[in-house]
Formats: C-alpha cells, sequence, structure tokens
C-alpha cells in the first residue's frame, strides 16, 4: 500500500510542471508535484527571463517562434504580474548583422511578430543607451521581461488553492508497477533520507534536462541534450527595454532589464551532464565586451554575480548542435512508444511556451484518464482573484504570494534593503513546509538578490529561523553560512571593480564581527569538544585541562 | 596646500599615525577620503585572536602570540612593524581613548573572549568598557535582550548558539525580548536611531524597567548582553545610568551594520584631532602621487570638484584594503590608487577568491610590497618613494579576518609608519 494516493504524479517543479499542476488542478485531476530541489531551482530559475517574441528564433526555428507569439500573448492576459512589458530592440553592429536583416524581416512576417523598424536618431532618443556601434534597429513591442520565479509559485500557488500538492527535496527513486502499468512512485526526502510512495493513475515526467535520469528508472530512453547557458548580472536596469543582437544568435546578445537588475546573455556550450556548469570569468568578460557593443553602461556597470542555467534540447535525431537544435518542445507517450502505460513526458521547449507544452502533456494524460475536461489555463489569470492586475515591478500581492516590492517603501521595515523585501513579504513562507532552506526564501521574495548578496539579510533570515521555525542556533547558522555560501560562488567569476569592496564587508562583518569561521568550525566538532573559554591568566579557572583545539576547517 | 606629513585613510591606522605626529610636536594634516565600510566592521581592536586562519584554539596572550607570530613569519607586516611598535602604538591610543572621553579597556596580556551577535565567542584584545561584563571567562549567567522589530540583533539566535559552546555548570544563557516605546514594528529604524533614543532619560527607564522585569528569574548576578545601541554620543553616561537603573551588569554586543561601536569610535577620535589642531581635508579621495628624484613631491585630491595638490615632507598612505579605497581592481590587474602600480598578489578575477566565502582570501593578501621602513617598493623591489610609507590593511601579504587581527595591525603599522616619516 502507498503511503498515499493522488491521480497524477508530476516530476519536476520548474515552469513546466508547475503547468502542468495547474493545468490539472484546473481540470479537477488529483496532483502531487515532487521535485528534487526547490520550485523554480533548475532550468527555469536559471533562465534569463527574456519573454520571447519569437524574434530570437524567426529565421532557424519558425515553429518556435510561432508557439512564441502565441503564448506570450497568452502570459500577458493570465500571468501580467509576472511580466514587465518593456518591449525589445533588435540591433545591428556589423556588416555581417546588416547582411542578416533581410532574413530577419522575412521571419518576423512569416512568424506575425510586429517589428517597426525606426531610425537610429530616433530610437536613441528613445533609448539613450544604445552604442555608437548600433547602425539600424527594429522596434519588437512583444520582447519583454518574465520573472521565472514568480511565475513558478503563482502556477504553484493557483494550484495549490485548488487542493494540489507540491513536495519539495522530493527525489523519484524508483516507480511502482502493474505489469506494463505505472501504479505509484517511490520518493526520497533529499534532505532527511526519508522514504514515500505516493499511488497514482499517470505520471508526467517534467524535468525538462533531466527527464533522461527519470526515464532510466523505468528502462527507457529519453534523449535530451543539456546545453549550457552563463548569465550575468549587472547591477542596475542599464536599459528602458530589452535589447538583441540582429544576427544569428551568438554569445553575450541579449541584454533583459529585470526589476532591479540587468540580466545579460549567454552563452551555448553543450555538458556532460545538468548539473555540471562551471563559470570561466573569461567567458563573463567576453560577454560583457559583446553586450557592451550594443549598449554604453554594460562594460561600466557593476557585474554583481554570473549564474549558468542549462537549456532542455531534446534531440529530434538531426545532425544539430547547440543554438541550431529546435527550441520546439515534444510530448512523448511512452505507453505508445515504450509499452509503459501510465507515463508521458514533456521535453524541449522554454520557459515562454511552459503553458502550451503543459496543455500537451496533460491533453493526452488526461485523455487515457478519461477525463474530458478540456484545458482552460489561458482563460483566466493564474490570480484568480482580481481581474485588475498590474505589471510586475508594481503589483500588489495578486498572486496570494507575497509580494517582493512594497507600495510604500518610505520608512518600512525592511529584511532586504537591496530589494527592498518587508517583514511580512518573508513571514509567510516560513511557514510554508516547501520553503526548506534560505536559498527558497530568496527565490520567492528576491531577498538576497541585490549588491550585498545577501550580506546583511542572510543574519535576519537565520533569526526568523529561530524564531519563527524554532530551530536551533546551529541550524540556523549553517544556513545562513549555505546561503552566503551560495551567492559566494556566483560573486567568484565577476571579481573586480567594486566586488573587492563589497566582498570585504562581507568577510568583514560575519568572519570579523560575528566569529561565523569559527563559529563554523565548532559546529561540525563533535559535541564533546566544547569551545570553552582559554583558562584565565591569573585568576585561573581550575587550570589543569586544555581547551582542545582540533585543525578541522569548516568543510562545505 | 603643504603640509610637514599628509596621512591619508579613514581607519585605525590614519588616525594612530596622525596622533603619533601629533603627540611628538609634528605638524601633521589628515587626509579623509569620506565614511569608509570600515565603519561597519569594527567593534572592538582585535590584535590576534587565533594563530593561523584554521585554528580553533583562541590566542590567550596576543602579545605572546605576535611574538611567535614574528618569530616564525620574519616578513609578515606584524614583523615589519615590529612588536615595540604595537606596544607603543597600543598605549598611545588608550591614552587618546581617555582623552577622548572613551572609557576603552584590555592590555597585551590579555584576550577577551566576548559573545558576538550570533552568540560565538570571539577573542579580543583592547574593547569599549560597555563590552567587558560579557567577558565569557566569568561565570554569571547571561540574558541577551533583544528588541521588538529590531532584526539586526537577535537575542534568540545567539543564545542558542552561546549555550553550546559556553554554558557548563552554573553558566547559563537565555533571550528575552522587550518594547522600544514609541517604535512601530512595521516602520523602519536601525541601531543608531535606538542609539539616540537612549540618551533620553524617560525612554531609557522604561527599557530598563521591562528588562529588569524579565531577567530577575535568572537570579541576583544575572548580567544583560544588549544590542551595541547604548547611545550615540553620549554613551558612557547612557551605560552607566541604564547599569544603575537596571540593577545588573550590561553589556554591548556588535550589530549588524550601521555599527554605533564603528561610528562612536571613528567619529570621536577623528573629531577629537580637530579640537585639538590637527587639519582634516574632508571628503577627499586621493588619486595621483607625483615623483621625483626618489622622493614623493606632491599627492593630488579630488575635493569639491577640483583638484587640490598636496606637498608634504613625507606621505603615509593609511588607506585599509578594499573597504576604503585603497585598491582599485580592473579584470586583469588591481592598482593602487596613487602611484597606479599594479600590486603583489593579483591575479586573475577567480585566482583572488577562495570557493568558499569562509575561508582565507586570496585578495586581502594584495597589496603593496613594503621594505623594513614600510616603503612601497616597485617591481625591482627598491623604494618608491624615501619619504612615503604604508600603514594599515595596504600592505601585502595578510588576510585579517582568519586571524582576527585586524586592528593591531592598523595600530602597530600606523605607529611605526609615524616614526619612520618623522625621520624622513
Amino acid at each position: 500500500m502507498p503511503d498515499t494516493t493522488t491521480g497524477v504524479v508530476v516530476i519536476g517543479g520548474g515552469s513546466t510542471g508547475a503547468g502542468v499542476l495547474r493545468d490539472l488542478s484546473l481540470r479537477g485531476i488529483d496532483a502531487v508535484l515532487v521535485e528534487k530541489g526547490d520550485l523554480a531551482s533548475g532550468t527555469t530559475g536559471r533562465s534569463h527571463g527574456l519573454l520571447h517574441s519569437g524574434g530570437r528564433y524567426c529565421v532557424n526555428d519558425l515553429a518556435a517562434a510561432i508557439e512564441c507569439v502565441e503564448e506570450g500573448r497568452v502570459l500577458r492576459r493570465i500571468a501580467k504580474t509576472t511580466i514587465e512589458d518593456t518591449g525589445g530592440y533588435f540591433v545591428s553592429v556589423s556588416e555581417e548583422d546588416l547582411a542578416w536583416e533581410p532574413r530577419f524581416v522575412e521571419g518576423c512576417g512569416k512568424a506575425g511578430i510586429t517589428c517597426e523598424r525606426i531610425s537610429v536618431e530616433e530610437a536613441r532618443r528613445r533609448e539613450p543607451a544604445l552604442s555608437k556601434h548600433v547602425r539600424t534597429v527594429f522596434w519588437i513591442p512583444e520582447d519583454g521581461h518574465l520573472d521565472p520565479f514568480y511565475l513558478v509559485m503563482g502556477n504553484v500557488e493557483s494550484a495549490r488553492r485548488r487542493g494540489a500538492q507540491v513536495r519539495t527535496y522530493t527525489e523519484v527513486t524508483g516507480f511502482t508497477r502493474d505489469g506494463n502499468r505505472l501504479t505509484g512512485v517511490l520518493t526520497r526526502d533529499t534532505m532527511t533520507g526519508e522514504e514515500t510512495s505516493i499511488g497514482c493513475k499517470a505520471v508526467i515526467n517534467a524535468t525538462g534536462a533531466w527527464a533522461g535520469f527519470v526515464a532510466r528508472l523505468l528502462e527507457v530512453e529519453v534523449k535530451v541534450v543539456p546545453v549550457k547557458g552563463v548569465m550575468v548580472v549587472l547591477s542596475h536596469r542599464v536599459a528602458h527595454a530589452t535589447i538583441n543582437r540582429c544576427h544569428k544568435p551568438g554569445d553575450g546578445d541579449i541584454i533583459v532589464p529585470a526589476l532591479s537588475v540587468a540580466i545579460l546573455g549567454t552563452t551555448s556550450a553543450r555538458v556532460p551532464h545538468p548539473e555540471v556548469l562551471p563559470i570561466e570569468w573569461d567567458e563573463v568578460r567576453h560577454m560583457i565586451e559583446e553586450g557592451a557593443l550594443m549598449a554604453d553602461g554594460v562594460s561600466t556597470a557593476r557585474a554583481m554575480r554570473a549564474y549558468a542555467g542549462v537549456r532542455p534540447l531534446y534531440d529530434l535525431g538531426a545532425e544539430a548542435e547547440g543554438r541550431e537544435m529546435s527550441r520546439n518542445f515534444a510530448v512523448i507517450d511512452h505507453e505508445e512508444r515504450d509499452g509503459i502505460a501510465g507515463f508521458a513526458s514533456i521535453v524541449g521547449g522554454k520557459v515562454t511556451t511552459y503553458r502550451l507544452m503543459a496543455e500537451r502533456v496533460t491533453d493526452l494524460v488526461a485523455h487515457r484518464l478519461g477525463v474530458t475536461t478540456s484545458c482552460t489555463t489561458a482563460e483566466g489569470p493564474l490570480n484568480d482573484r482580481d481581474d485588475d492586475l498590474d505589471q510586475l515591478r508594481h503589483r500588489p500581492a495578486q498572486l496570494g504570494v507575497p509580494k517582493p516590492h512594497g507600495d510604500e517603501l518610505s520608512l518600512q521595515a525592511l529584511v532586504c534593503e537591496c530589494e527592498l523585501v518587508r517583514p511580512q513579504d518573508v513571514a509567510p513562507w516560513f511557514a510554508d513546509p516547501a520553503v526548506r532552506t534560505l536559498e527558497d526564501i530568496r527565490r520567492r521574495t528576491r531577498t538576497g538578490m541585490g549588491p550585498c548578496q545577501a550580506a546583511i539579510c542572510s543574519y535576519r533570515l537565520a533569526g526568523r529561523l529561530v524564531t519563527d521555525r524554532h530551530q536551533d542556533g546551529p541550524t540556523a547558522t549553517r544556513a545562513m553560512a549555505d546561503l552566503l555560501e551560495t551567492r559566494w560562488r556566483g560573486v567568484r567569476p565577476v571579481f573586480w571593480g567594486s566586488q573587492l569592496r563589497q566582498a570585504q564587508v562581507t568577510a568583514g562583518l560575519h568572519l570579523e564581527l560575528f566569529n561565523l569561521d569559527r563559529q563554523l568550525m565548532f559546529q561540525s566538532q563533535p559535541p564533546s569538544h566544547a569551545l570553552l573559554p582559554p583558562p584565565l591568566p591569573r585568576e585561573g579557572r581550575g587550570g589543569g585541562e586544555e581547551a582542545h583545539a582540533p585543525e578541522v576547517a569548516s568543510k562545505r | 596646500m603643504k603640509a610637514d606629513v599628509a596621512v591619508v585613510g579613514s581607519g585605525l591606522a590614519a588616525l594612530v599615525a596622525t596622533r603619533s605626529l601629533q603627540k611628538a610636536g609634528r605638524n601633521p594634516v589628515l587626509i579623509w577620503p569620506g565614511l569608509s565600510s570600515l565603519y561597519f566592521v569594527y567593534a572592538t581592536v582585535d590584535v590576534l585572536g587565533y594563530s593561523d586562519a584554521t585554528s580553533l584554539q583562541p590566542v590567550e596572550h596576543p602579545g605572546t602570540g605576535v611574538a611567535a607570530l614574528i618569530a616564525d613569519h620574519p616578513d609578515h607586516p606584524y614583523a615589519r612593524a615590529g612588536l615595540d611598535a604595537l606596544g607603543a602604538g597600543i598605549a598611545l591610543l588608550m591614552e587618546w581613548l581617555e582623552e577622548a572621553g572613551f572609557r576603552w579597556r584590555g592590555s597585551l596580556d590579555r584576550n577577551l573572549l566576548l559573545p558576538t551577535a550570533i552568540g560565538t565567542p570571539k577573542p579580543s584584545c583592547l574593547y569599549p568598557e560597555s563590552m567587558a561584563a560579557g567577558d565569557l571567562g566569568r561565570d554569571e549567567p547571561i540574558v541577551l535582550c533583544g528588541f521588538e522589530g529590531y532584526e539586526d540583533f537577535v537575542p534568540e539566535l545567539a543564545a542558542s548558539n552561546l549555550s553550546r559552546s559556553w554554558g557548563a555548570g552554573d553558566q547559563s544563557v537565555r533571550a528575552i525580548r522587550v518594547s522600544l516605546p514609541g517604535f512601530d514594528s512595521g516602520k523602519m529604524f536601525t541601531s543608531i536611531d535606538i542609539a539616540r533614543n537612549l540618551e533620553n532619560d524617560a525612554f531609557r527607564r522604561e527599557v530598563a524597567q521591562q528588562i529588569r522585569g524579565k531577567a530577575t528569574r535568572d537570579g541576583d548576578h544575572v548580567r544583560v548582553g544588549l544590542p551595541a545601541v547604548l547611545g550615540l554620543t553620549h554613551d558612557t553616561d547612557v551605560y552607566d545610568r541604564f547599569q544603575s537603573e537596571l540593577g545588573h551588569p550590561i553589556f554591548e554586543i556588535p550589530t549588524l551594520p550601521p555599527s554605533v561601536l564603528g561610528l562612536r569610535l571613528f567619529d570621536r577620535l577623528r573629531k577629537h584631532l580637530q579640537e585639538t589642531g590637527v587639519e582634516i581635508i574632508w571628503a577627499a579621495p586621493a588619486h595621483a602621487a607625483e615623483l621625483s628624484g626618489g622622493r614623493c613631491r606632491r599627492i593630488h585630491l579630488k575635493s569639491a570638484g577640483r583638484e587640490q595638490p598636496v606637498e608634504a615632507r613625507a606621505y603615509i598612505l593609511a588607506l585599509e584594503d578594499a573597504v576604503d579605497g585603497a585598491m582599485r581592481a580592473g579584470v586583469r590587474t588591481i592598482r593602487d590608487p596613487f602611484f597606479h602600480q599594479t600590486l603583489a598578489q593579483s591575479g586573475v578575477p577567480t585566482d583572488r577568491t577562495d570557493e568558499s566565502l569562509f575561508k582565507a582570501q586570496p585578495f586581502a593578501r594584495v597589496g603593496y610590497a613594503v621594505t623594513d621602513r614600510l616603503q612601497p617598493v616597485g617591481d625591482d623591489g627598491r623604494p618608491l618613494a624615501s619619504n612615503a610609507f604604508v600603514a594599515g590593511g595596504a600592505i601585502a601579504g595578510y588576510d585579517p579576518a582568519g586571524t582576527k587581527s585586524r586592528g593591531g595591525l592598523a595600530i602597530a603599522t600606523g605607529y611605526r609608519a609615524a616614526q619612520e616619516a618623522m625621520a624622513a
């Protein structure tokens, strides 16, 4: 007997899995989403947040471009609060770019992308950041910024309101079957090691770049090619609108103004495993140089951190590599293809088309389950309670999710000064069992995403682990250190300019003022090795026993 | 302008160097680049907390510890400055602190273990009297008190950690919270706001009464640890009165920025210099030194929209690390702001850092290579200028974070640089 039962188990907590969960819940199908890390901690949360008009794909990948056009319009209706409608420029800076232009214009026409050629003078008037290298400009009103974290949380909260469940840090370790039919999944909590089973009628594999690993548990093959892309976060928006280079997609040719920062992307390199994503400082530097060709201020802005994500490209058997491969998606019906009933995979695609991907795979599974209700995810907004939604930057808490930016910022208490996150924005998440680490709080509220990279707010969040979650000091301190270390990883590849000063302040606070390095060493000792004060020189504490001091560095 | 000795810096190295010159009857000018984030990381003056970055055993006698460090590492900045400079510099500082109205305690004979805001014992050499009752060498039970709505000191976190490293026998530690009259927890306030309000008698008495009500059950001997917000400018008064109003020994614990302890220390010492006749050039970052004939002839300041040259007989470059602008980090090189020299030990970006934030950082070791007289040297190993001297963290080759030695090093090198500048 399984520990719990449900209708459908969705594996994967990225935009696709969250979209599937919402779709199922809207069709009245019971569902549980399991995710081995946190929601939006894989490809989705590591995207550059460009809401694609389709312009980037219209020459080489028309089918994907057309999907972007349609889905972009749907998202503007249903997920308005996660979108900043910036519009975008496609700019040419070289002879090769100019040669690409006719193909670009033709592609936009075929895909139905609104595209207007404007003079460089007019473009500069609207967007003074455009560099002196810019030779021609197209205005693409439907490019924008899509906040991937809020998109996932919005879908998940919408599904939760309809009774769907979410289990984070829950890894699928196997399946239960009855002959050729799947009857459930076996899971393991990646933090506690606790094993559970969930009985179900169907399983949807929405794990993107990890889809092959899940399929292998059933001894079937799903070929996904993991392709790494590196992004750089600049400390301010740099431009008003997104800027794309008008050429064959290459490195460092997208600038996305996103809330308080700008994200510069990206690169393309096949990697052996979706979790092996090294970032070299010189590739970051190269991207900044490329970005600086399009917009002033890119090379002088403070690079705050770099991060890498992995595209889940589905291998359709073609010879194509990386960017040449289609950004299209595919639904795999494993009953038809492999004779495993109750199992489907959804692979390929991109964040912009997550809803359509969810619809297609949910259609298949619903059909197999005999559910005839059709998909309604394109109809109502993620937050069903409010029709009058505003855009991302100004939204009130319409998603039923605490918002990152307050309405009246003046003199309000803040947990994170960099990103203007208030105590009431973080407090509810400490009560959510899906939230297990301080990084999870960050993904949901933007706490710690600003220039100080959690130097200040990490302490306040650790405090809340003790006061709100009743954790002990060492656990909270470890969580604080983990958050700082995760942030630090992204800082290292951009370690120049003001970053040194920032790092020295962070180290000064935590190592010199708090003595955190010794606290971590002490915590990693067996309990008997208490960090006692040394014997006093004169008064004496009994003398005799010397405090034991094994030289163990804090290990992570 | 012309000066006898020009000292550039915002921290303890610059202050000690300037004071040494003043006490020796010289006529220094202090070039203060502006409020720096150095203020965030100062509370106590740490001379040597641990013998190296990985030892868990605190150094008991900082004087002996530094002597051993000098013997083992003749190139260490402490060795260049010398143990005598450390002793003389500390004597000078302690006398100065008293004259400026501070009550500081401590000596090279002993490190005190004082609890931090995460509840970790930390070895400290010199400290304000207002922190002394936190001495973890004593057995009296501790109550850590926080304030409702103030998240920059969390007593529950500190108490939970402290109870694991300290808390044997009669020792006990507990967290309480009281509310601050008139402070609405939905509104933003900082340590400075609380510090100012605690200078008000009625406000302070009301807070003291609340604490007394909650702390008495821990017995007559209990001592109360509070965030370091006990007064901004009248701190010794606030401390005395608060302690008598409370009826228990109290002690301050450094908080998240803004650090009231750092502000008190740096602002008042700088003000005292000015009041006693030292000229200060305010908020003027230095950006170039002019060299000729083996000497530094002038340094150029960016001051109020124009460039101002300062001509002195000797120069003390006492910027401390990246925190207050001692280096300019490009992608491929790190240079200093005076000579635009590539500084020693600067590598490519990822080589500048350790994988872990909590280990010794290569970038912290970046700085000027110096002679035994603390003169900055060029690539050829010869002094860039016979009359320029470096003090503080801008000297290459050491990372104060792991050994907890920032303050002592600033004092020793600041004092020594002043002696050399007088002789130059």
